[in-house]
């Protein structure tokens, strides 16, 4: 059974022009995020989103999220329709962002984490002891009672993680989830997402990293410039296989030298 | 939805509220210390004009603490829709409350209702300050008549709030438009002297504002125990006014989120 399935999907974003728009000079042209973007990704496996900046990942994820609506085409959770079915959605989907300011800066992190569920209807019985394992299992607990706005980019993304799975959705969307977290943090992780992968959470992660890809995923989609190059099960890639997937589709003009110099580092 | 589940998240939401304010430590003085000299500024203008002067025949003071302090009260519930998407969408958690398994009216319900909460302690400091400290008058309101004018006015409140709420999410800059709206009603709903002194299309206009009924009949309720059926006029005004525009505002609020989700402007601030 497919878990989330794109048809046709077309995502653009238009800009609209300030009053003296002459003056700035801002570009005006729409950007066309994602173009007739056909995918489905089986139910309890992980699916790992490669491509370049901009080149339409994390607005698949926040199309699966609900967070933004398709121009074209249809997006579909366990069959419910992001646009006409959006509530259902949101109880199976939850949703790792990767911005560090989405958190309440004056609550602690066991208080956001409470808040959060309560608006994600888990019951107030198991929400303390599910707040503590979260923390527990995301290395936060002898943070739990600090206020987050004393945390670091990587104890946010340990929050953000520890929120998604709050409501145990049956998706789970990772927006670059171990880019700020250091080595042992980022294995406990990939551990947790193969737990969750055997219980039968279905994982989306949006990533640049080889390593956590060839680790945790069960099959990779490359986009580039908003539609998919690749689509490839991967079980059994080791990091190099990955890599070579990624640079078939050939070097697109919007991979940042950065990227590019980064991977040839690693 | 579930009462009990409702029942759950107004609890979590007022629980977020009351820790952030406790945290932010010094405001609550300052904003205490902000309502004592205004009305301190009142009671010595109210002297200075003389005892002469008794609009729509109150004494000038109790004429402005009750505007004041009601009015204040309805455009802060107003604002307070307003200040919790423009607080969200700055502190990026706007997108994550609107993806969660509650509806985003009801969010935003909530969470302005939390922020009514701390208004109506204010209003009531305000109003005793001013009306027993100040004034040395006890006041015997119709407590009917004033529940009955306040809940109705709050339902107003409501419905104009979501509608600057709708504001914000679909232009990022409805304080603005609130800023301007605010001082207009300022001028117009007699809030510092009668409506009657304004020029007749002035008037006219007033009288197409919510806030002018519910503050008049407010006045006559608190400061001059008007019953239910005395303030009939003014209630059925400010009903009507309620009937029409809940529903409005939560279909707009409703169709600018989608609207937001659409454009891709659901964060934008």
């Amino acid at each position: 059974m497919d878990a989330i399935v794109f048809k046709s999907v077309s995502k653009v974003f238009r800009h609209r022009r300030a009053l003296f728009y002459w003056r700035g000079k801002e570009r005006a042209e729409p950007t066309f995020a994602l173009r007739d973007i056909c995918l489905r990704v089986a139910a309890g496996s992980v699916a790992a989103l490669l491509g370049p900046n901009g080149s339409g990942k994390t607005t698949l994820l926040r199309l699966i999220s609900t967070m933004l609506l398709p121009d074209l085409g249809e997006v579909l959770v366990h069959c419910a329709d992001t646009r006409r079915d959006p509530q259902t959605v949101r109880t199976l989907v939850g949703f790792a962002v990767a911005g560090e300011r989405s958190f309440f800066p004056r609550l602690t992190a066991r208080e956001n984490l409470d808040f959060f569920a309560a608006l994600d209807n888990v019951h107030p019985r198991v929400r303390p002891e599910r707040i503590e394992i979260l923390l527990a299992r995301t290395g936060l607990l002898d943070a739990s009672d600090s206020l987050v706005m004393h945390f670091s980019a990587g104890m946010y993304q340990k929050l953000a993680i520890a929120r998604a799975l709050m409501k145990r959705p049956a998706v789970i969307l990772l927006d670059e989830p171990t880019r700020s977290l250091d080595p042992v943090a980022t294995t406990d992780v990939w551990d947790l997402f193969r737990e969750l992968c055997a219980d039968g959470t279905t994982l989306v992660i949006a990533s640049h990293n080889f390593e956590e890809v060839a680790t945790v995923a069960d099959s990779v989609v490359v986009l580039q410039r908003g539609e998919v190059k690749i689509h490839e099960r991967t079980t059994g890639f080791k990091v190099q296989d990955v890599r070579k997937l990624y640079f078939r589709t050939g070097r697109d003009s919007s991979t940042s030298d950065a990227d590019c110099l980064l991977e040839s580092c690693r | 939805m579930m009462a009990s589940s409702l029942l759950d998240k107004t609890v979590a939401i007022l629980r977020r509220d009351l820790l952030t304010s406790i945290r932010y430590r010094s405001a609550f003085i300052l904003v205490v210390a902000g309502a004592m000299l205004e009305l301190a500024a009142f009671y010595y203008l109210a002297k200075a004009i003389g005892p002469s002067f008794r609009p729509e025949g109150f004494d000038y003071f109790s004429f402005l603490v009750v505007g004041t302090g009601f009015y204040t009260f309805l455009v802060m519930g107003i604002h307070s829709f307003l200040q919790t998407v423009q607080e969200a969408q700055q502190n990026g958690t706007f997108e994550v409350l609107m993806t969660t398994a509650t509806p985003a009216p009801v969010v935003l319900f909530l969470s302005a209702m939390s922020a009514f909460s701390r208004n109506i302690a204010q209003m009531i400091l305000y109003l005793g300050v001013g009306l027993l400290w100040f004034n040395r008058t006890l006041p015997k309101p119709n407590l009917v008549a004033s529940i009955l004018v306040f809940s109705l006015s709050l339902m107003i409140a409501a419905a104009v709030g979501m509608l600057a709420a709708a504001l914000q999410v679909t232009t990022q800059k409805g304080s603005a438009v609130l800023w301007a709206l605010g001082s207009g009603a300022w001028l117009l709903t007699g809030t510092l002297f009668p409506v009657a002194n304004l020029p007749p299309p002035l008037r006219l206009v007033a009288r197409l504002i919510p806030i002018t009924p519910a503050l008049d009949a407010m006045r006559l309720a608190v400061l001059q125990r008007a019953s239910v059926l005395a303030l009939r006029q003014q209630i059925a005004t400010v009903a009507a006014f309620s009937l029409v525009l809940l529903p409005l505002s939560l279909l707009v609020f409703s169709s600018s989120v989608r609207w937001a989700r659409q454009e891709g402007t659901l964060s934008n601030y």
